[in-house]
């Protein structure tokens, strides 16, 4: 028997059927990798399981396929016969009216996006709901709606019909399973960016999803191929050149035809518009950005991030476009024009989940977030030769996102934490501090003054996790990413005597209000501080801001949202329910 | 303009969950005037006769034709068609409570312009080019969620075994509220007086029935009117609201062997799982009950949102009566110039039986006459409600609200329903207009 490679190939359904390759082609069907193991049905693997359970049908789906030959070999059950290949009609169809093929497609999606966050922070990450396997319900209920429900420890999938009978698969959208399983995942490595907070935090969530969702789908080359369309060919000895006019690669043009065809999604299904979300982002202009920025409902808010994200990555693809040589001076290689946007969006993609390591635990806001990237790349790449981080502060702050003044350098990026022999490390244990959560307290303790902890307030350490990479110099280096969090409860009456200013106007003497601040402290490879990056908890303006704004919105002695439907994909809020 | 009524008495009749207010305008001289709004319950109180609502008719009648049997009822409002707000008015046979009010022959008849037959020619509201299929629209969709309502009737009692008891209740609860009163419609729709059909800002053309009374009319808002709060939200609801209904349906199949995506796909049923479907099967359930009550909730909401909301302002008083309108109603008049209008409110008849969403802080923060001290010129607050029909305290959203209830309680002279004798038929609040 051979040794299994360290990656299995699977077949999915490419963004969703909607997408066809070229006008009136087939449906886009391709293969990925994702990390070899072997699976049990569901399929069932070391972080995912799939029951494809209908409540609405009250039945589950039986697994039929098998993921592993008699010699061990990995299998990709879905992959075309002998004879047949992914375009043919017959072999389309009989995917599409599978069960078993959507649970693989949910399946390998979700297990791309978890290895998208593994490799960019150089750890195991875990899902917010504790378990090590998340399940996930590929079709779960007649009703036109998908979410992460945490409680659940499960991605529930639902379906819908059209009006011509057709049913809808929610599971089939790349853009959808995706965006879900990013929740998933960001909920388990910022757990207190859903909670109540400014306006910022919440559409966060839904923005950084989308961008995941976005920036993934550039890796299924086809996608992005078919999106730009091939405009003439020629053959060169052995091998095809595909080319596209120069014309079509401007900044401008990709923005309005390449960037939306692939945004275009199964919101256009849905038929209502509700998850249109990508789309609108892509043509979100600076201009109306600003009127978002009044927003509250969070997925209207969290475009101005994707807007700001993806306009970087035009820029930034144009660029490295115009770099490329051309044919017969005007046109380009089209697989170089898609590998050149599939590694940018790699690497984009990578920047914005390592940023998560650099943001405050709570209350987060969109200017810090764009600190945490130019930051997180910063670390990876002192020298930006490239210009990413020039174009990418120069994009977000066409939206409106700055970077905060103070606690910000020249350009843009945390400050580090001054090595002026402030804090006392004395009684503590650097490894220990790697390891353990009381350990690691100790030191933010007796270093609480001058790091500004709130002594009053409940403080907990929250996560210590390693983050590796590779330094400049080509040598490993290790970090260690620590999240701490205070909280304090108070009436309407004690606002002012423990964060320092008047309560909010609305906000009454007996309500009741939790103020949160806390940070994430970075340890060099000699356990020193490298950087905090925190919200203090005793920072009166940010604390006013954030309780006029729940006031505002009615979160102050509201019902929360209940748990289950936080990420649905459709809040019947926002349909004006 | 003729001289304004001196008093104005509030009656509240006891309707248990739903609402019925007289309203007797008293005029220097001995004329009278009445105003009826609503007539509807969902829930008599548990000591209350099956005759009540007939009792409560002929008590209106009695008083509209006090000392004079030729009086006729001046205005009969009905803010929405939910059950608990226009159930009274059903016929039967001719000795119905809704004959009873047909018989008071009202002069006019106040409904929202989502009631209206078609759209008029000097329709003021959506832009008049899409004024009829703006109108059809929007009917079809309030239309669909009557038809839904029997299905969701159905699938309660169907699915009661299955389903948390608070849960069922709730969908029973909202389906029937939602359940097509066919005889009530038609029979608002049949009396002779003079339909109005309200939205913000329109002149009801009141005069002669009310005298020296300035009536003006804060919601529901058109479409045009609504679209104009809504220019920066980035997704429809109308669309949403045409679509709903049908995905309801479709959720509610529940069971339906006809409609079954994979027909030949192997499977377990329900009743038999395997041991490693289990766990997520019951929660897979559960959050399909969830996302169905949301969805209902949500179209119950918007009927609640065509209600009609009356400020009158007679004499030196303010009087607001503003049916079950939520917040999306409320959105647009209180963003409006008519907004400064609420500061001098009065009377204020507590907006959907006390549910915390139907009296939005910023219409409660605008009152200026509000005190936690009783006296003179204090606002004074009417609420028709029962407890345990609607909602749940768990979730803080129990009708009424009880933090709301203490606050009404704390900041104006509340007379609430349930505080009624068993054998009392209302509550009556005198108001001095001079």
């Amino acid at each position: 028997m051979s040794e299994p490679p360290p990656t299995r190939k699977l077949t999915i359904i490419a963004k969703d059927p909607g997408l066809r390759l070229g006008p009136g082609g087939p449906m886009a069907f391709v293969e990925v990798s994702v990390p070899a193991e072997i699976l049990a049905k569901g399929p069932t693997g070391y972080r995912i399981k799939v029951v494809d359970y209908n409540a609405t049908e009250r039945r589950t789906y039986l697994d039929q396929q098998e993921y592993q030959a008699g010699d061990g070999m990995l299998v990709d059950p879905f992959a075309p016969l002998p004879g047949e290949t992914r375009e043919d009609p017959a072999y389309q169809k009989r995917l599409l009216a599978d069960p078993n093929f959507h649970a693989q497609n949910t399946y390998a999606i979700a297990m791309r996006t978890l290895g998208a966050f593994e490799r960019a922070l150089g750890r195991r990450v875990s899902w917010s709901s504790g378990g090590h396997q998340l399940h996930i319900a590929p079709h779960a209920f007649a009703q036109a709606n998908a979410f992460y429900s945490e409680p659940d420890r499960a991605l529930m999938f639902g379906y819908f019909f059209r009006q011509d009978g057709q049913p809808v698969f929610t599971c089939l959208s790349h853009d959808i399973v995706a965006h879900e399983t990013a929740h998933a995942l960001l909920d388990g490595l910022r757990s207190r960016f859903s909670e109540p907070s400014g306006p910022d935090q919440a559409a966060f969530h839904e923005g950084f999803a989308d961008i995941v969702a976005l920036l993934s789908i550039f890796s299924l080359k086809p996608v992005v191929a078919a999106a730009i369309g091939e405009d003439s060919r020629f053959v060169d000895a052995d091998r095809t050149i595909r080319l596209v006019a120069v014309g079509k690669l401007t900044a401008d043009a990709i923005r309005n035809s390449i960037l939306l065809g692939v945004a275009r999604e199964v919101g256009e299904a849905l038929e209502t518009g509700q998850r249109g979300a990508l789309r609108r982002s892509v043509e979100l202009t600076p201009e109306a950005a600003h009127l978002l920025h009044g927003e509250v409902e969070e997925h209207a808010r969290g475009e101005i991030l994707v807007a700001a994200m993806m306009n970087a990555f035009v820029e930034l693809w144009s660029e490295r476009i115009a770099e490329l040589g051309r044919f017969a001076g005007d046109s380009y290689n089209l697989d170089a024009v898609v590998e050149e946007g599939a590694k940018l969006a790699g690497h984009l993609l990578n920047m914005a989940i390592r940023a998560l390591d650099y943001c405050p635990p709570t209350d987060l806001d969109f200017g810090q977030y764009l600190s945490a990237l130019l930051t997180a790349d910063r670390e990876l790449v002192p020298e930006d030769e490239w210009g990413y981080r020039t174009v990418i502060r120069t994009m977000f702050e066409r939206y409106g996102i700055r970077p905060q003044g103070a606690t910000c350098d020249a350009e843009g990026c945390w400050q580090r934490y001054p090595a002026d022999g402030r804090l006392t490390y004395a009684r503590s244990n650097y490894q220990a501090m790697t390891r353990s959560r009381d350990e690691l307290f100790r030191f933010l303790w007796e270093n609480r003054e001058t790091l500004g902890l709130s002594p009053r307030a409940y403080s907990e350490v929250i996560s210590i996790d390693p983050a590796s990479r590779i330094g400049p110099d080509g040598i490993a280096l290790h970090e260690t990413v620590c999240q701490y969090v205070q909280r304090a409860d108070l009436f309407g009456a004690e606002f002012k005597a423990v964060l320092g200013t008047e309560r909010p106007e609305g906000m009454r003497s007996s309500d009741r209000y939790t103020a949160y601040g806390g940070g994430v402290v970075i340890l060099d490879q000699y356990g020193r501080v490298k950087y905090h990056i925190a919200n203090r908890l005793e920072d009166a303006e940010r604390q006013l801001a954030r309780a006029q704004y729940m006031v505002d919105t009615g979160q102050i002695g509201a019902p929360a949202a209940p748990d289950r439907l936080r990420f649905a994909a459709l809040h019947q809020q926002r349909m004006g329910a | 303009m003729p001289a304004a009524p001196e008093t104005a008495t509030i009656y509240a009749y006891q309707v248990g969950f739903g609402d019925c207010i007289l309203v007797r305008f008293a005029y220097a001289g001995g004329a009278l005037r009445h105003m009826l709004i609503d007539f509807g319950t969902t829930g008599l109180p548990e000591h209350a006769e099956k005759t009540q609502m007939l009792q409560v008719a002929q008590d209106i009648q009695g008083k509209v034709r006090e000392g004079d049997p030729d009086r006729r009822l001046d205005v009969l409002v009905a803010t929405h068609r939910h059950a608990d707000h226009i159930s009274g008015f059903a016929t039967r046979d001719g000795v119905g409570s809704g004959d009873v009010i047909r018989a008071l022959d009202p002069r006019f008849i106040v409904q929202p312009w989502t009631e209206a037959p078609e759209a008029p020619l000097d329709w003021e509201g959506p832009d008049a080019s899409v004024t009829g299929q703006a109108l059809r629209q929007r009917r079809a969709s309030l239309q669909a969620m009557e038809d839904a309502a029997g299905t969701l009737v159905a699938f309660a009692d169907a699915q009661a075994g299955h389903l948390p008891k608070a849960l069922a209740e709730q969908l029973r609860f909202i389906g029937q509220d939602n359940l097509s009163n066919r005889s009530a419609i038609d029979n608002l729709r049949t009396m002779p007086g003079e339909k109005r059909y309200a939205y913000h800002g329109c002149d009801l053309g009141l005069a002669s029935a009310l005298p020296g009374m300035d009536v003006h009319v804060l919601g529901p808002p058109t479409l045009r009117q609504t679209d104009t709060i809504r220019k920066q939200r980035s997704s429809d609801p109308d669309e949403f609201w045409q679509l709903a209904p049908k995905r309801l349906n479709d959720a509610l199949a529940i069971g339906d062997e006809g409609k079954l995506l994979f027909p030949n796909a192997r499977h377990r049923l329900r009743s038999k799982p395997l041991l490693e479907h289990r766990w997520l099967q019951d929660r897979i359930d559960a959050a399909n009950t969830e996302m169905l009550v949301g969805l209902v909730r949500a179209l119950d909401a918007q009927m609640n949102n065509t209600s009609v909301i009356l400020l009158l302002k007679a004499g030196s008083k303010t009087l607001l009566f503003p049916g079950d309108a939520q917040i999306e109603n409320w959105a647009y008049a209180l963003q409006s110039d008519m907004a400064s209008l609420l500061d001098d409110v009065d009377l204020y008849k507590v907006g959907h039986h006390g549910s915390r969403n139907a009296t939005p802080r910023s219409m409660w923060r605008r009152f200026t006459k509000k005190s936690d001290r009783s006296g003179p010129g204090r606002l004074t607050s009417v609420l028709s409600t029962k407890h345990g029909k609607h909602g749940s305290e768990d979730r803080k959203t129990e009708v009424p609200r009880r933090t709301l209830v203490t606050e009404l309680d704390a900041q104006s002279n509340l007379y609430s329903t349930e505080a009624l004798e068993p054998d009392a038929l209302y509550q009556e609040v005198v108001l001095d207009l001079r």
